[in-house]
């Protein structure tokens, strides 16, 4: 994923911040809707200004509080990658349920990156290359598994997969019971 | 991996994952109880129609509560009510308490014997982690959750723990909660994140149910998965007349590791005001006492119990709320409620001019019950003050213990219930 960084604090919050919560008290979850009010919150502008592939480097506890998957969908729906120096657990998991591209613990990251630096990240490996300033750095990626969610574009492919994977192994089972 | 000791919940997971697991492991471990409030079912029975899922790994084990809006007061919420009714009918749920029935589903089945020490609980909502008042690991599954229900699992991380050892008592005036709510600030998140706190210790022993269930339910604002209290002899007295199977009391391994031991000493603790905008933003209440208040509340999965409106009715008895307060009061359970009639606190609150609602969640849940207007000022015993919560954006909120919710509806203003009390002049 390459783009420009768009720099945060720390303890952005996920309701409020990241998205407001009315969006969560109502469950919207389509990403089309909800690319559109990511951080307005905190930036009425900037969802406006994030094209795909731009990612977002942000300081500790990022989407702390309660946790709603709304912003991680918006996130996903604006095809935009996060690079936290740290993130709850909570909102880790949600988002890889919604399918974003993250390194969740990224320290020094942020004070070394310059707002609009072109950053080029490998999610696989952990790299991180400032193609801005030419220097690279590397924390550790996120674990197989949870790699594998966010390829397969969040939580609902995976779910279906081992519904499949359930359903096969149910018919198994009653065939060979019938043998 | 070396063998060494267990935690609690490595115990917990080891036995329902039929192996011994430690922190960090892989799992998919099946939930012995599965729980989900109103506000998301009508949702998880859309999603199991999306998926295809005609029937639950086990509606035996599923409890469905309608806590979060009990009292429909719009056609939206009587049309989710009635979407609730029907999901749970279409799915066979073992355990569906509709509106009147119960009361709130992170205590309830606590009080109804479903919950034992040693069980592993999955639920829709993050304060699921109260029933560790008793000794079971209750755990928040959320945009999951219909995995939950039509697989019976969902992947997770044997978690770490932070065992926290519990001494000396507390002094008079002061509550759980304000242990509960400094905790928040004297915690870094970062030490407790996705960890389980284990309570332990001398000062454990002293803390009923009900001071449990606060302990067990605010760590999560922190990033705490769950929270467990080590079962002891007050718990087995509980459930003695609530819980026809056998009750186990899961105790630590003294090798098991930890990711740290933290010592609290419960006799330092001053009453706790979290300010605007979040619940670990905590101050000494001394800190914004005078402050002026619109709007006061008591109830919620961390404050509602009868134990916390005994505190407020103490209080309140033969004293008015302010004038230009508003003060709601929700039990957390119809047990509850009931017992609150019968010992004379509901006529306590309705003769100082407080309003009683539906046992469930109360104001907390998002304000559908009793909000804020703009710019208000609001006190009250929930698990959050994001901005929001209870309605208008711009409103303040604090939260802070029954007793000083109970004494600023009097006063009008943020007061340390203790002047009121007499025991600080």
């Amino acid at each position: 994923m390459e783009g420009r960084a768009f720099i945060l604090g720390n303890d952005i919050a996920n309701d409020g911040h990241l998205m407001a919560l009315e969006f969560a008290l109502s469950r919207e979850s389509d990403p089309e809707i909800l690319r559109h009010q990511i951080f307005k919150g905190l930036d009425e502008a900037l969802a406006d200004q994030l094209t795909p592939g731009d990612l977002i480097v942000t300081g500790r506890r990022f989407a702390q509080g309660n946790p709603h998957i709304q912003g991680f969908i918006g996130l996903q729906g604006a095809r935009i990658g996060l690079l936290t120096e740290s993130i709850p657990s909570s909102s880790y998991r949600l988002a890889i349920n919604a399918g974003v591209p993250l390194l969740p613990s990224c320290p020094g990251l942020r004070a070394q990156t310059t707002q609009g630096d072109i950053l080029r990240v490998d999610f696989e490996t952990g790299s991180v290359l400032n193609v801005t300033s030419g220097e690279e750095l590397n924390f550790a990626p996120i674990p197989v598994h949870a790699r594998a969610i966010i390829m397969a574009g969040g939580w609902p492919p995976m779910f279906k997969a081992r519904l499949k994977q359930q359903k096969q192994s149910r018919e198994r089972n009653h065939s060979g019971q019938k043998v | 991996m070396s063998e060494r000791g267990f935690t609690i919940v490595e115990k917990i997971l080891s036995r329902v994952c039929k192996q011994n697991v430690y922190a960090s492991s892989l799992v998919f471990p099946e939930a012995e109880l599965v729980t989900m409030h109103d506000w998301y079912a009508a949702n998880a029975g859309a999603a199991l129609e999306a998926f295809g899922v005609e029937r639950m790994f086990d509606p035996s084990r599923v409890l469905i509560s309608t806590d979060h809006e009990p009292l429909a007061v719009s056609p939206g919420a009587a049309i989710r009510q009635q979407q609730v009714r029907n999901f749970a009918k279409k799915y066979n749920v073992g355990h569906f308490h509709d509106v009147g029935r119960s009361g709130l589903g992170h205590v309830f089945p606590v009080e109804a014997g479903l919950v034992r020490p040693g069980m592993f609980i999955a639920g829709y909502d993050t304060h699921v982690t109260n029933f560790g008042a008793v000794g079971a690991y209750g755990v928040a599954v959320l945009t999951e959750v219909t995995e939950l229900l039509a697989l019976g699992s969902v992947w997770q991380t044997v978690p770490e723990t932070v065992r926290i050892e519990l001494t000396g008592r507390m002094q008079k005036g002061v509550s759980i909660r304000d242990v509960a709510q400094r905790l928040l600030f004297t915690l870094d998140p970062e030490l407790v994140d996705d960890a389980v706190i284990e309570f332990g210790g001398a000062g454990t022993a002293g803390l009923g149910i009900d001071a449990r269930y606060t302990l067990c339910n605010t760590p999560t604002e922190i990033g705490a998965r769950s929270s467990i209290v080590e079962p002891d002899k007050i718990v087995t007295d509980y459930l003695a007349e609530r819980c026809s199977e056998p009750v186990d009391l899961l105790k630590a391994d003294t090798d098991a590791r930890y990711r740290a031991v933290v010592t609290v000493d419960l006799s330092t603790c001053e009453p706790q005001v979290s300010l605007p905008p979040r619940p670990e933003n905590v101050a000494d209440v001394s800190t914004v006492a005078g402050r002026e208040i619109d709007h006061a509340y008591i109830g919620s999965c961390a404050s509602g119990m009868l134990t916390d409106l005994r505190v407020a009715a103490e209080l309140l008895r033969g004293r008015q709320v302010n004038p230009r307060v508003r003060l709601f009061v929700t039990p957390v359970s119809q047990e509850v409620a009931r017992a609150a009639a019968q010992e004379g606190l509901m006529e306590v609150f309705i003769k100082a001019g407080a309003i009683i609602t539906q046992a469930g969640c109360g104001v907390c849940a998002g304000g559908r019950i009793g909000p804020v207007a703009p710019g208000e000022v609001s006190i009250g015993t929930g698990t959050r003050n994001d901005p929001g919560r209870l309605g208008a954006h711009d409103a303040t909120l604090y939260l802070a213990s029954p007793a000083t919710v109970a004494a600023s509806a009097i006063t009008g203003k943020i007061t340390d219930a203790r002047f009121l009390s007499g025991l600080v002049r």
